[in-house]
């Protein structure tokens, strides 16, 4: 079986920098990957490049085996692989319920004049949208504003708004950054629940060690724009050389 | 003074509310909604009136196929001019808008043949022919005149404009409350967002640009048909910016509060005609007209200072991020 996402020397330079410089790596269908390495190894923009917000200047990204590095970003988000911000992108002056149901995707009620024909595709979208919300505790808020969330609320409203596309593959970035400690274990814990029950694929920056290592089936590291090092958790750990990127080579 | 405070005067500045109402309707589509820093909204006006002139007068077409082709053509101006601009950020849009809508007015004004140049549409026709494009507008004016028994042409027009007006409010109203609008309003508030769930944001600006662009069409028509006569004078950025104050004096995002600044703005601007008493009758006429001016900025900055979020906005929504 061909793994859900594959990217191969991936190169993206920002004036002669190149900060991702010929990454490569691969992510099975059903796993949880976490992604880690220093501050500017080049993680925010693989992801940016796999997620279509930069077009890679080399290499190729491959979702389930289909080019999608030419994609611009709502066309991959169609293909099913989609992803969250490391700064939570909250629609502020829309409700909680319109943030997940803006998500729902195939809605012909989206198309001028549309609106008829898409009354059935609402009620189902409300419907799970409702059932998304109670799953992160958040259907209490679903009418108020989503401006007036907290961050911690943020970080799992844009995480039950990408569910609700109905991904193959979700990219998540830094979950756990500026979250508390009870929404760290909630989120912990519906990811490993939906890569259970719904078979969803995950891959994940995270710069949460602890996180990354209790949740992940696979561990990836970067620094400089390359892949250093992957494997099982405990291989990585025990990397001289993701010790080496890590704490510097001084030692 | 008296003739200003006739029905006919007030019935005028009815038509022009009426008129404002849906060339600022558009505005209110594309910023309100979508988030579009359309600071070029006079050129599809524009375009509109001299679309319909040009098909009637040069073509001979008539009013009811020239009118919708002019409201087509002015959607199709919005199309081509997002096509190249609208992946730009939304600063350098803005600039692209008002630099359109200059050379919109710079064509009009220099393409004789075409346009008339800067004589207006009484050039449109034949050499030494003062060109007319109104005679079955006029006559489908006296024909509402007669069936609704109305005393004058001007009360007919104001039923007419705010007739349509309301058909288009009520229509955009339904429209933004669907789930098209609803991204449209989550393109406003975070385009990367929209993206990421896999909406087109380039369609939806277009599609919001061009209907937007439409309604100024339909403005640009009744314009047409009230005064007669039109020069690409008529074409000033500054009514871009009327229908700014109009939309900012109502509130952002809320489709009925383009009426309200509409007719709030139209008593402004011609309510202070009646500034005429000490010491303001000591400037001439001409003077005091630019008075209004300096009065709806004092009301625009006097919201602003206790009201930022419009007669009809949200205040909640505003302190939001």
């Amino acid at each position: 079986m061909s793994a859900r996402l594959e990217v191969r020397d991936v190169v993206h330079a920002f004036d002669g920098v190149r900060a991702v410089d010929g990454a490569t790596l691969s992510v099975e269908p059903r796993t949880i990957t976490g992604l880690i390495g220093p501050n500017g190894a080049g993680k925010s923009t693989l992801f940016n490049c796999v997620s279509g917000f930069l077009r890679p200047q080399a290499g190729r990204v491959l979702l389930d085996g289909l080019r999608i590095d030419r994609r611009s970003p709502h066309r991959i988000a169609r293909a099913g692989l989609v992803r969250t911000f490391q700064t939570p992108r909250t629609l502020a002056r829309m409700t909680v319920l319109e943030n997940v149901l803006l998500a729902a995707s195939g809605h012909p009620g989206e198309q001028l004049g549309g609106a008829l024909a898409g009354r059935r595709r609402e009620r189902e979208a409300r419907a799970r949208a409702h059932e998304l919300l109670e799953l992160v505790r958040l259907e209490g808020q679903a009418n108020s504003l989503a401006g007036t969330l907290s961050g911690g609320q943020r970080k799992l409203l844009d995480f039950v708004r990408a569910l609700m596309t109905g991904p193959r593959l979700l990219l998540l970035d830094e979950p756990m950054a500026g979250v508390g400690p009870a929404v760290r274990v909630q989120m912990l814990e519906h990811i490993l629940a939906l890569r259970e029950r719904e078979g969803l694929t995950f891959l994940i920056v995270e710069h949460d060690l602890d996180f990354v290592m209790r949740a992940s089936d696979r561990v990836i590291v970067m620094t400089d724009g390359r892949v250093i090092a992957d494997g099982r958790p405990d291989e990585v750990r025990a990397d001289v050389r993701v010790v080496d990127a890590y704490l510097g080579t001084l030692h | 003074m008296n003739a200003l405070a006739s029905g006919g005067f007030w019935a005028f500045v009815g038509v022009v509310a009426g008129i404002y109402t849906i060339f600022s309707l558009g505005l209110q589509l594309q910023f309100g909604f979508a988030g579009l820093l359309n600071f070029g909204q006079v050129a599809f006006m524009a375009i509109g009136a001299y679309a319909m002139a040009i098909l009637v007068v040069k073509e001979g077409w008539s009013t009811w196929i020239a009118a919708p082709l002019a409201v087509v053509a002015a959607a199709v101006a919005g199309v081509l001019l997002g096509l190249p601009s609208l992946r730009l950020r939304a600063d350098y849009f803005a600039i692209v808008t008002i630099a359109f809508s200059e050379i919109v007015r710079y064509v009009a004004t220099n393409e004789n043949a075409l346009t008339g140049g800067s004589q207006g549409t009484i050039a449109l026709g034949k050499v030494g022919e003062a060109a007319q494009y109104n005679a079955q507008w006029t006559r489908f004016q006296s024909w509402v005149q007669g069936r609704l028994h109305l005393t004058s042409k001007d009360a007919a027009m104001l039923a007419i404009v705010w007739t349509v007006a309301l058909v288009l409010l009520t229509l955009v109203w339904l429209a933004v409350r669907t789930p098209w609008g609803r991204v449209l309003r989550a393109i406003r508030e975070d385009e990367d967002a929209a993206a990421s769930l896999g909406k087109n944001v380039l369609s939806y600006k277009l599609q919001a640009l061009a209907l937007g662009a439409a309604l100024a069409g339909v403005a640009g028509l009744f314009y047409a048909w009230q005064f007669f006569f039109f020069s690409p004078d008529d074409f000033q950025p500054l009514l871009t910016f009327f229908a700014w104050m109009i939309v900012i004096l109502g509130g952002l995002g809320r489709i009925w509060a383009v009426p309200v600044g509409a007719a709030i703005f139209g008593f402004l601007f011609a309510g202070t005609r009646f500034l005429d008493f000490r010491p303001l009758s000591s400037l001439d006429s001409a003077d005091r007209a630019y008075v209004r001016l300096i009065v709806i900025g004092l009301v625009i900055i006097g919201l602003v200072v206790l009201r930022p979020q419009g007669i009809l906005g949200k205040r909640d929504e505003m302190v939001l991020e």
